[in-house]
């Protein structure tokens, strides 16, 4: 709780309260916390797995299918490769998974959405039209559309993944402007001529930035559980990647007799996702806990 | 307040005239992207849903049986108009219309679906009305923890888990297959489990509101049971926004039956179109990718209906 010094007030002044800001409500919430945490250590595991991991995550350095020991933490999997080692690379994959796919969509959605709400009219009624077409569609399968055309990669994953969302962040954005470019500090900008880029980039687009923000961190969760999913189809990373959902899918058919191999993939997607949300959350109660994504 | 038939049925016209150009839509950004493919699109599907050598003959043949020497305009009429009256072209892998292939798996994938939701609405619910009514409880953290732990999980990883626990370690269902009911309660609980977690969070939220109103007080104040208050007054009113919910989750389950089917390694139309696309089977994949979005779509519609006959405010647009 913030006074002002004595000196400067009247004898009988009442102590003023301000609102607590954005990061000590973020810092107050435990989910955002622990997110923080979460998604922390595995972006440091992500950039230390070399120095981490004990064994090579594509060789073959003990007999297959042998159970979680000493040597072997999570056991060695199909081809006798140590299990640990590649969950720990395969956070790098997922995590530029879900980095990737955002940004990818994000990018051209943020794009849409701004131009859609700064300029009414026809382009308005031809984006909304197009992104409400998108959004009566079930993400998946956009995904598996592009997946088609594309062929089965992790790159190609990323890019299904990247597109399925940019109607999300389209229709979040224009939101955003809608109620953005009527505040009269917009209007002044406009008034005295600025060109719309100027306007839209430099006190538009700054201002909306809240949920985007919020929408991206969710949407990191998402992306690694749907294109982990297609890598568990077989229309995503193709072997030796270390992607944890090829990972689950090669353990399947020896579950009975060897459940760690698709198990401790499993939980790291788990962890990650949880993290993911639990930040995205976090930060949507620290900027507005009635914010709509 | 009931609906007047006439109101309703102007409601009902009016959102069914709206599908037809978002359908329209879909299927013009479906055709467009499956004739993006570089190369020829006869050669690629060829070699991948019949395999071994490509003879001239078979080449030519399915370029006429297909009318890819047409020009691409030409094709795009054709597609629009043979998908209109249901016709969805012929699998090239399997030689018999996708139509008549989706007919035959589209059972499967509702009868899962449907189970589903079942379980979803079954788990779901109590879990958000506890959490509600508990609220900042020990039984609040551990329901929400439930709740956030299966709206984060992979539907695939949760129905292996499933089938080593209950298929190998118990021997109480199949693994696989769909032969009878037994052989549906795993992939049901699987996809139900998953969406739970969604829908409890939006009963806690949703149901935590509706306790703060007036009419809850008045309840309370005028003697009624706890009980009394929470299902006749509390749960009516805080499932209002949870049937869309369930709604769209139905769609969202038919839709996403992909991943379920192929763990269970049922036959649906999910595991038909990933199939479609491991062969590049692509009338198949195209014919199956509109169908479903069709049924998401019809669902949605369906829920708006329900929503707008519930609550008048929305038919008159308010």
């Amino acid at each position: 709780m913030a006074t002002f010094p004595a000196e400067l007030n009247e004898a009988e002044a009442e102590p003023v309260r301000r609102a607590p800001s954005v990061l000590s409500r973020f810092l107050r919430s435990r989910s955002a916390v622990a997110g923080t945490v979460m998604l922390g250590a595995w972006v440091f595991v992500a950039l230390a797995a070399p120095l981490l991991a004990p064994y090579d995550p594509t060789e073959t350095v003990a007999l297959a299918r042998r159970p979680p020991t000493a040597a072997h933490w999570f056991g060695t999997d199909l081809l006798g490769r140590d299990l640990f080692s590649r969950v720990l690379f395969g956070s790098r994959i997922s995590l530029q998974l879900g980095l990737i796919s955002v940004a990818l969509g994000a990018l051209p959605g943020i794009a849409l959405g701004l131009v859609a709400g700064y300029h009414a009219g026809l382009v308005d009624t031809l984006v909304s039209r197009f992104v409400d077409a998108l959004l009566a569609f079930p993400s998946i399968l956009l995904a598996l559309v592009v997946i088609a055309a594309l062929g089965p990669s992790i790159q190609n994953v990323m890019i299904a993944v990247g597109v399925a969302s940019v109607p999300q962040y389209a229709r979040l954005v224009r939101g955003s402007v809608l109620a953005i470019k009527q505040l009269p500090y917009v209007e002044a900008a406009r008034v005295i001529g600025a060109p719309s880029l100027r306007v839209m980039w430099r006190h538009v687009l700054v201002n909306a930035y809240a949920p985007v923000l919020v929408l991206s961190t969710l949407q990191i969760g998402n992306a690694i559980l749907v294109g982990s999913g297609l890598s568990f189809l077989g229309l995503g990373a193709q072997p030796p990647i270390p992607e944890w959902g090829l990972m689950s899918a090669e353990g399947r058919e020896v579950l009975q007799r060897a459940w760690w191999i698709s198990t401790f993939p499993g939980l790291a997607i788990l962890s990650v996702v949880v993290a993911s949300n639990l930040l995205g959350d976090g930060m949507r109660s620290a900027f507005d806990p009635k914010m709509r994504m | 307040m009931p609906a007047s038939p006439v109101d309703m049925s102007r409601y009902i016209l009016g959102r069914i005239l709206q599908l037809v150009p978002v359908l329209w839509l879909i299927s013009t950004i479906i055709f467009v992207v499956m004739h993006m493919l570089p190369g020829d699109p006869a050669e690629l599907m060829l070699a991948g849903a019949e395999g071994g050598a490509i003879t001239p003959e078979r080449l030519a043949e399915l370029k006429r049986e297909m009318g890819l020497d047409d020009p691409l305009l030409v094709q795009y009429l054709r597609f629009l108009a043979n998908a209109a009256v249901g016709d969805l072209g012929d699998s090239v892998r399997f030689r018999l219309p996708v139509a008549e292939l989706i007919a035959d798996r589209f059972g499967s994938t509702f009868a899962l679906s449907l189970c589903g939701l079942a379980i979803s609405v079954a788990v779901g619910v109590p879990l958000g009305m506890v959490g509600a009514m508990r609220q900042n409880s020990a039984a609040d953290t551990l329901t929400m923890a439930l709740s956030y732990v299966g709206a984060s999980m992979p539907v695939y990883w949760l129905g292996l888990l499933l089938i080593l626990f209950f298929s190998f370690n118990l021997g109480w269902f199949p693994p696989a297959g769909a032969d009878d009911w037994r052989s549906l309660v795993l992939p049901s609980t699987t996809i139900g489990l998953v969406a739970a977690g969604l829908i409890a969070r939006l009963v806690r939220s949703s149901m935590i509101e509706v306790l703060r109103e007036d009419y809850i007080r008045t309840g309370h104040a005028k003697g009624l049971s706890a009980a009394a208050v929470l299902w006749r007054h509390g749960l009516k009113n805080a499932m209002i926004p949870v049937i869309t919910m369930i709604g769209l989750q139905f769609g969202g389950m038919l839709a996403g039956a992909v991943v379920t089917e192929t763990v269970f390694s049922r036959p649906g139309v999910g595991r038909l179109v990933v199939n479609a696309i491991l062969a590049k089977d692509y009338p198949l994949v195209q014919g199956c990718v509109i169908f479903l979005a069709l049924v998401y779509l019809s669902v949605n519609l369906l829920v708006d209906i329900a929503y707008a006959w519930l609550d008048p405010r929305i038919r008159y647009g308010r």
